[in-house]
């Protein structure tokens, strides 16, 4: 019974302030408090008004559309390499490439900021953030693909090369079908973080800043809090339609493939 | 018979572990022949080594009269059955058996379906091809993984431990089916497998290894008759070891075996090289006997007493002590009406014959 009351508790602590966006964003009044003052969509209609906003917008879904993207596609490669072949110093290289899920983001920042400027002579542009959220995101990728790979039965792609294919058509058409559902929720996870990810942002965007700094930047005023609020309904539901549909289609994927199901994201 | 692969001094090196020495083979077309050998030996080594998805380290491995050096796995006229069976979850059978058509561009829709139909028909899948592959039994995937390589009407197919993975009496069933298949299409079979039995009711020729190295290589009746090494003769059934003494060789082989006396066999009961001095003797439980009461024999008897007594139904294996033999002698005796189970400590007659003594490297 206790258990159960601690379990509701829980809930509503993790829940409530996400519940409170929606609430906040169609409220009529500047200031963030109760009682509510009534009815508007006034905020959505500035957010869709808002210039900077969506350039902002813009840069974070195409960082994060290209990072999830680059990131996946190593973690493929190193999660294959990882659980199909043996080779010299594969537990060395496989940390190394784990390491940045615990480096401390600001160390990376601060780094690549050193490297990028000082020491490439580059300019900062998306593509330096592109690079340091490739870096932060593929260990994530390579967490998720390594259940994906590990299931899988190395046989497999011998068997379809037996059969007359090359090794790559022997992976495009045994091997990645089979993974898909893994690809699917590593491309989600990696997109996600890259999204919302402000140190390394704030560190290395140039002259138009990503979406999480662009909304750092509002909080200094106060009057334009409900349009932050507005942006971050959207944001949660786009959120909620995205795990939708990646969890669908994973299901759909492990029928197909007659496995087990063992967990998810819903 | 003529000969479609040649291996000539193979090797293979994994890092400082020698997996294949020196191996020297040839299968002839038509053949099914069997690699055998306990786990670790390098038979599914040598098995991949054919197929191409192991390259040799030295050596030569010709199909067909090519070199198979420059041909990668999927160029090759070879077809493999996995010991997983690798079937793809994500088709259907009918897809997964037309897998292999996937590179025939000539071939139209309605044959290659035929010919699926076909490759079922003969696995005694007919109708299944629309089934989902994950759904199946393992007796049925083993099926779909044999059609799937079959369609493609390779000079060789590689069995890899098929029937490991089924219980014993899908095992015996599809070894008998396994036989009947491989005469109907005349495919060259090469089986590796750990089992004694399995390699000795299937194959034409049998090649036991160990050690990455090939024992002995011979029919099934040679092998085990005349097994030429005491590793090969205790892999292969059971063997009573004896300590001999070759004492004069020439037509005829003089030999003194402990326990048995001073005898003399023949020269094909001996291997090529040997020589006067210290032996080994062999010689299997079924061809040794216990005289019980009221039978008689015109074969040599020697005294014993039962050390144990394991019964089986059919059989009863008795442990027999015979004054100067080591090891008490493993008898196999069929329970026959009227014999009755020795018990333990029970004297007796054991029968024995020169003629079924082998001497080992």
């Amino acid at each position: 019974m206790s258990l159960r009351i601690y379990a509701i508790a829980y809930l509503i602590f993790l829940y409530a302030p996400i519940v409170l966006l929606p609430i906040f964003a169609f409220n009529d009044a500047t200031i963030i408090a109760f009682p509510l003052s009534g009815f508007t969509t006034d905020w959505f209609t500035e957010l869709a008004s808002n210039k900077s906003l969506h350039a902002a917008v813009k840069n974070s879904l195409f960082i994060a559309l290209v990072s999830a993207v680059t990131s996946t596609i190593l973690g493929v490669c190193a999660s294959r390499a990882g659980a199909m072949h043996r080779f010299r110093f594969k537990a060395g290289i496989m940390g190394f490439i784990m390491l940045p899920l615990v480096l401390p983001e600001i160390i990376v920042a601060v780094s690549l900021l050193v490297v990028v400027v000082q020491i490439l002579d580059l300019g900062l542009s998306n593509w330096t953030i592109i690079a340091a959220h490739v870096l932060i995101c593929t260990p994530f990728c390579i967490a998720i693909l390594n259940g994906a790979f590990q299931n899988l039965d190395p046989a497999m792609e011998e068997a379809a090369m037996d059969l007359g294919e090359s090794r790559f058509s022997a992976f495009r058409l045994v091997t990645l079908p089979l993974v898909m559902p893994g690809i699917i929720s590593s491309m989600l996870i990696a997109f996600t973080i890259s999204l919302d990810e402000f140190i390394i942002a704030f560190f290395l965007s140039g002259s138009s800043p990503t979406m999480p700094v662009y909304i750092w930047g509002l909080l200094r005023f106060p009057a334009s809090l409900p349009v932050v609020m507005a942006l971050g309904t959207i944001l949660v539901a786009l959120s909620i339609v995205l795990l939708t549909i990646a969890e669908l289609l994973r299901r759909r994927g492990l029928a197909r493939a007659g496995v087990k199901d063992e967990g998810g994201f819903l | 018979m003529t000969a479609l692969i040649t291996l000539t001094g193979v090797n293979k090196y994994y890092a400082d572990y020698h997996a294949l020495r020196d191996i020297n083979l040839t299968i002839n077309a038509g053949e099914f022949f069997s690699l055998l050998g306990p786990s670790g030996c390098g038979k599914t080594t040598l098995l991949r080594t054919i197929a191409g998805f192991e390259s040799v380290s030295d050596g030569v491995v010709m199909i067909g009269g090519k070199d198979m050096a420059d041909v990668p796995a999927n160029l090759r006229p070879t077809n493999m059955v996995f010991q997983s069976y690798a079937i793809f979850p994500h088709l259907t059978v009918a897809e997964n058996v037309a897998f292999g058509l996937r590179k025939s561009k000539d071939l139209d829709k309605p044959t290659k379906a035929k010919m699926v139909e076909e490759a079922l028909t003969m696995v005694g899948l007919a109708g299944y091809g629309k089934r989902a592959a994950h759904a199946l039994s393992g007796g049925q995937r083993q099926r779909v993984a044999l059609a799937r390589a079959l369609i493609l009407k390779p000079k060789v197919l590689l069995l890899d431990e098929p029937l490991s993975a089924l219980d014993k009496k899908m095992r015996e069933q599809m070894q008998v089916e396994l036989i009947r298949l491989q005469r109907q299409v005349g495919i060259t079979f090469i089986l590796v497998t750990h089992d004694q039995e399995e390699a000795l009711v299937m194959s034409d020729r049998i090649a036991v290894m160990f050690e990455g190295e090939i024992g002995q290589l011979a029919d099934p009746e040679t092998l085990y008759r005349r097994p030429n090494s005491r590793r090969v003769a205790s892999f292969i059934g059971k063997m009573n070891f004896l300590d001999a003494e070759v004492k004069a060789v020439s037509e005829e082989i003089d030999v003194t075996v402990q326990g048995l006396g001073p005898l003399k066999i023949s020269a094909e009961q001996a291997p090529e090289e040997v020589s006067v001095g210290p032996a080994v003797a062999g010689i299997r439980p079924e061809t040794l006997g216990i005289l019980f009461e009221g039978e008689t024999t015109d074969r040599k008897l020697v005294d014993g007493v039962v050390d144990e007594v394991v019964y089986y139904g059919d059989m009863t294996y008795y442990d027999v002590r015979v004054d100067g033999v080591a090891q008490p002698l493993n008898i196999a005796m069929k329970n026959l009406i009227g014999r009755p189970v020795l018990d333990v400590g029970a004297k007796t007659r054991v029968i024995w014959d020169e003629r079924s003594l082998v001497l080992l490297k």
